[in-house]
């Protein structure tokens, strides 16, 4: 008989492999870019992905996504919204399932906590039930007050980047578990937490309370994974790599896609592995990355 | 003191109506509301608390408090004292009447309600896709007031009936607006351009022209407005910042002049 406790770290192209066509992905902040680059890398088609701003952008653009659940897709450096995302909005490439950030959570944890659907007030008096017909005003039974019925929104697969997990999937984050990321675990069938470290038992045994995640289903050992963006503790985000997303595709909502193709064969596509994406982007330039 | 920018003079008219002790929650892409908290912060709100993304800080006790060069700067968060991430994004709301929230808009109507979604009929086929809600439905619920910020001032951002509303100001008018449909939080209070200052009609909660700024004409105003403003008998001019709320917000908030750039 076995005795011996499963250890969950995968590689990234490995847990690119635990996702299929058509699923529903919700994809954490900081972001996980080393597994969102994978799901390009793929080219998986009609997912689901709850998700905002750059790599909503980047997968959409990649021709990933059939259905976006967002609450932001502004861009940054210039550009209001994302190219890529506005681009398929306007020519109906894309179904947008329009939502606000309460409103996220609550249908996210209406999912964790298997209720048909969570109360929530911001929202009341808008639009958002009309464009999203899922969202449902209704009179509350308690105090008959007017309120909005989020149905649950249920990933497949969460994905998250992280500070530190052991080998066991306990995750630990430096300075707050990330934007919605805590909201997306406790909704998802499973979680994928790439890291910038992997620690040992031990280390997480002498400090449980700091424990972020309990059992993530896989650990991918990703340093530098969030690039271009932050990563609490160990880097900045690369403003002038975004500046380049941003310059290569600013035209892309007028028809012009070389820039992103451009953009994403060099970045996404053609470096296999998330150390040859690193090498791509280069030393000299992540290490500069430091926030002191 | 006639040396100033119009972003300025927007920053330091928002930190005027800022009072000490309330928290302030500024949002991403607002760099006027961005300067707005931090001036007054410095200049009259030692126990201000703010909130950027979810980075909960005083700072009054430091010499600087510079803007980030981008809305969503990580780095913001080692001056916090907590960060709303560790619970849920909206937790204690009831207690959020103490707070006060800066929201912009793609279309914003004579009520204050304003969009951020996006302008055309078939919203399957927009004529332009907004950035979408971020937290803005919630927030504008909850917060004891918000001030509309803009950077622009013209007919297709000021509309009679925006395409779609993602953050409900004064509904379709009247005191009680908000309050029969049981929306607790206080509404917009002061809708800012480069323009001028406008308000909200005590009765109707139509949108009222309360300043025009320096050098700014009532016609130009109303020609870049897409409906009609209610305009006070006595129209007073938008006090100009003073030399030392310039000095202030020039060496200690936005030292690399951003909003000085336009």
């Amino acid at each position: 008989m076995n005795t011996r406790r499963r250890e969950r770290i995968i590689d990234e192209v490995e847990a690119a492999s635990w996702l299929e066509d058509g699923m529903t992905i919700a994809i954490g902040q900081p972001t996980p870019m080393a597994l969102v680059r994978q799901i390009i890398r793929r080219g998986l088609k009609n997912l689901t992905v709850v998700d905002a701003g750059f790599s909503l952008d980047l997968l959409i653009a990649a021709g990933c996504v059939r259905k976006v659940i967002t609450y932001y897709a502004g861009g940054g450096f210039g550009i209001p919204v994302m190219p890529a995302f506005r681009h398929a909005a306007e020519l109906g490439e894309i179904e947008i399932w329009e939502c606000e950030e309460g409103i996220l959570c609550a249908g996210l944890q209406a999912a964790a906590q298997l209720l048909p659907f969570l109360p929530w007030r911001g929202g009341v008096g808008t639009s958002l039930p009309e464009v999203n017909p899922d969202l449902k005003v209704f009179t509350d039974p308690i105090k008959g007050e007017t309120l909005l019925a989020v149905p649950p929104i249920k990933p497949d697969i969460a994905l998250l980047h992280a500070a530190t997990a052991d080998m066991y999937g306990n995750v630990q984050h430096y300075g707050g578990p990330g934007w919605i990321d805590l909201f997306m675990y406790r909704a998802a069938d499973r979680t994928v937490v790439q890291v910038e470290r992997v620690i040992s038992n031990e280390q997480v045994r002498a400090d449980p309370w700091k424990t972020t995640i309990p059992a993530a289903d896989a650990i991918v050992r990703a340093p530098f994974g969030a690039h271009p963006f932050y990563s609490r503790g160990f880097y900045v985000q690369d403003n002038e790599h975004l500046r380049e997303y941003s310059s290569l595709s600013s035209d892309f909502a007028a028809g012009r896609t070389e820039g992103m193709t451009m953009y994403l064969e060099r970045y996404c596509r053609r470096p296999p592995t998330h150390a040859d994406y690193l090498e791509e982007i280069g030393i000299k330039r992540l290490l500069s990355l430091h926030e002191y | 003191m006639d040396d100033y920018s119009i972003p300025e003079l927007m920053a330091v008219c928002l930190a005027r109506d800022l009072r000490d002790g309330e928290l302030l929650r500024v949002g991403v892409a607002t760099p006027v509301a961005e300067a707005a908290v931090r001036l007054a912060h410095l200049t009259h709100g030692p126990n201000m608390e703010l909130v950027f993304l979810g980075a909960r800080m005083n700072v009054a006790h430091l010499d600087t408090i510079p803007m980030p060069a981008f809305g969503w700067d990580s780095r913001a968060v080692r001056w916090a004292e907590s960060y709303s991430d560790t619970g849920h994004r909206f937790d204690r709301l009831k207690d959020w009447s103490n707070s006060v929230f800066f929201i912009g808009g793609i279309q914003v109507d004579p009520f204050g309600n304003t969009n951020l979604i996006g302008v055309g009929s078939d919203f399957r086929r927009l004529r332009f896709r907004g950035p979408g809600s971020v937290g803005t439905a919630t927030l504008s619920t909850h917060v004891g007031r918000y001030y509309i910020v803009l950077n622009n001032h013209n007919r297709r951002l000021f509309v009679e009936k925006c395409d779609y509303i993602s953050a409900y100001g004064w509904g379709s008018g009247g005191a009680d607006a908000r309050s029969r449909i049981g929306i607790p939080g206080g509404g917009p209070k002061y809708c800012i351009t480069p323009l001028c200052v406008m308000d909200f009609a005590e009765d109707s909660k139509r949108m009222r022209l309360k300043s025009l700024h320096p050098g700014v004409k009532l016609e130009t105003v109303k020609q870049a407005t897409g409906f009609e403003l209610l305009v006070p008998d006595i129209l007073p001019t938008t006090e100009p910042p003073s030399a030392q709320e310039l000095q202030i917000l020039r060496t200690r908030v936005d030292p690399s002049g951003r909003l000085r750039r336009g």
